[in-house]
């Protein structure tokens, strides 16, 4: 399956979701609307032309400037077709209703995970939203470009009381 | 008190009444269950690193295994952002250490991509044999460690000991066991000598019977095929949906090999087989990755008669983003002052963003780079195999026992510093 094929059959199927799409060096981008993106991916995924049965990948890209600053990439993989597409949906930092894959493909449920541990999206109708990498009290979203390289607690934030701190005037 | 047995009527009356008061009925032996939680992690021999399994337990059967990660976390993705192209280079081998020339491949093909620089072909045959070199050295480990979880420790000290010759040959070349970081964008750090082809060749002339040695212990062998047979069985349509690559999809019996499906780096050139499973369990991962070290070996064997003579940067194509070679910038002002500005400013790839695929030992490692046009990356995000693979535990522990849990968890072949990147 070639870029143009691909590129027509989504354009037919779904004129309205597409703000815009480009073939980069052979590779295929779409950017879409995030209210259209639950129908668009099961649009992908039960096409018999297209069938991206695999969501490969799904992250984020942080972009301060624009009034959406959040970037969200989703990589679907058709291994019948062997054939990759990368669709794009803009969203606010603080959004709470983004809509989620989980239902689709299973690799969304840590992907998504993933992203709003880093970015800090909530995602609707997610089973189990909890922060993936970092701990649970986390403070921030670390791959925003406004979040610090080497951030470290404050000193009144560490817990006196844990196991094995020393008073500095005892050592 | 004994009953006294002279009296029988006496004896008899006793009996009663000892029967009468403490004869246990059936249901008094059964001991009210409930499920329970069980800790496996994240400092455990079986779980390969960090990794923590929270499984609840009816008796000794899995009734739910959630995988918990996070213990390795370096935030590598955030830290890239604030390193030049070739420095963010060293931070990939660090991911996945032990196949180290295999993530710097992808990290420098996407960055290749980025600029639009395409590598000698003599780079690109060596790149080929330390990638090849590198799984196997991985699934050496792989088949190490696995095997000990289920007991059988002489096959540790054999995988071991083949490791060992391969880690030399990479350390022959690249000065580094682990962490070689040997690709520049545009081809390599510099030339191969005859060392590192005598070497490779007498290992290739070793190691097949080294694999046939190691099937020897374990393939007919009675105790794995019980404890590997019929176990952590996914589907093919499961194993897609939760985006498994590499051995844990082909286990399944889905052909999908991205050296295949997309070449990078003159795999065209070779020819291999992609060996795949039939039903999914624990034992045809392990057949997948036994027939992968042949295969490799064979990918090897093709390169290494085949490496081409001539230059091992492609400098002269693409100045901008290439650096000189070593013998060029010591010898000529113009090379100079390009190492020098290359060292200084770094590369400046220009505006965009680009998606390079490679097969890792784990499987398909993605690296999604967007430049700003900057020498720094303005992200760079890893697709990590391991990732994706260990998200499936659930669905292929659930009903099993934990002794099974331990060999699932082995097959599908995890490393945590990849996970939590």
């Amino acid at each position: 399956m070639d870029v143009m094929f691909a590129l027509t059959v989504i354009k037919e199927s779904k004129p309205k979701a597409i703000v815009s799409a480009a073939n980069i060096k052979g590779d295929l981008y779409i950017q879409i609307k995030k209210e259209d993106l639950l129908e668009f991916a099961q649009f992908l995924k039960t096409d018999p032309r297209l069938e991206f049965d695999m969501l490969s990948d799904l992250f984020g890209a942080d972009y301060p400037k624009r009034p959406e600053r959040i970037e969200v990439i989703y990589n679907f993989y058709s291994i019948k077709n062997n054939f990759r597409v990368f669709i794009k949906v803009n969203s606010k930092a603080d959004e709470t209703e983004y809509p989620s894959l989980t239902s689709l493909y299973n690799s969304a449920n840590w992907f998504e995970r993933e992203v709003y541990d880093m970015f800090g999206l909530k995602f609707k109708n997610h089973p189990d939203l909890k922060r993936i990498l970092n701990p649970d009290d986390w403070d921030g979203h670390p791959l925003l470009k406004d979040y610090p390289l080497r951030k470290r607690p404050e000193p009144e934030e560490i817990e006196m009381d844990a196991p094995g701190y020393i008073e500095p005037e005892k050592i | 008190m004994l009953p006294d047995i002279s009296n029988p009527k006496k004896f008899n009356n006793n009996y009663n009444n000892i029967t009468n008061q403490t004869m246990f009925e059936y249901k008094d032996f059964l001991i009210e269950t409930d499920k329970f939680a069980l800790n496996i992690g994240p400092s455990h021999p079986a779980t390969h690193g960090v990794l923590r399994v929270l499984v609840k337990l009816d008796g000794e059967t899995v009734v739910n295994a959630e995988p918990i990660i996070g213990y390795l976390h370096t935030s590598m993705e955030k830290y890239a952002e604030f390193k030049t192209y070739h420095q963010a280079e060293t931070i990939t081998d660090r991911m996945d250490y032990v196949s180290g020339a295999s993530n710097n491949l992808g990290y420098i093909l996407a960055v290749e991509k980025l600029c639009g620089v395409k590598a000698p072909k003599r780079a690109e045959y060596v790149r080929v044999i330390l990638a090849e070199l590198t799984r196997i050295s991985s699934h050496l480990v792989w088949l190490a460690t696995h095997a000990v979880d289920l007991g059988a420790l002489t096959e540790f000290l054999y995988c071991f000991r083949e490791r060992e010759l391969i880690l030399d040959i990479i350390e022959t070349v690249t000065g580094a066991r682990m962490t070689p970081s040997f690709y520049r964008v545009g081809g390599l750090a510099m030339d191969v000598n005859k060392d590192f082809f005598d070497k490779t060749r007498s290992f290739i002339k070793i190691f097949p019977d080294k694999i046939s040695e190691y099937e020897s212990l374990l393939t007919k062998n009675k105790i794995w095929l019980e404890r590997t047979k019929n176990l952590g069985i996914i589907s093919a349509e499961d194993a897609v949906n939760f985006a498994l690559t590499g051995p844990s999809l082909r286990g399944s019996g889905v052909k999908y090999d991205v050296r295949k499906a997309n070449p990078y780096s003159s795999y065209e050139d070779f020819d291999f087989e992609i060996p795949t499973g039939e039903t999914g369990d624990v034992y045809d991962r392990y057949l997948v990755r036994i027939e992968e070290m042949r295969q490799s070996l064979k990918i090897i064997s093709q390169a290494i008669e085949n490496v081409p003579e001539g230059e091992y940067l492609s400098y002269d194509e693409y100045p901008a983003y290439v650096i000189p070679p070593k013998r060029r910038a010591l010898t000529t002002m113009e090379g100079m002052i390009s190492l020098f500005k290359y060292g200084m400013e770094g590369i400046k790839p220009p505006k965009g963003e680009a998606y390079v695929s490679i097969e890792n030992p784990r499987g398909e490692l993605g690296f999604y780079i967007i430049s700003d046009g900057s020498a720094f990356p303005y992200r760079m995000r890893v697709r990590p195999p391991s990732f994706c693979n260990i998200s499936a535990l659930n669905t292929m522990a659930k009903g099993h026992l934990v002794a099974d849990l331990i060999a699932i968890m082995g097959s599908i072949d995890i490393l945590l510093g990849e996970v939590d990147r």
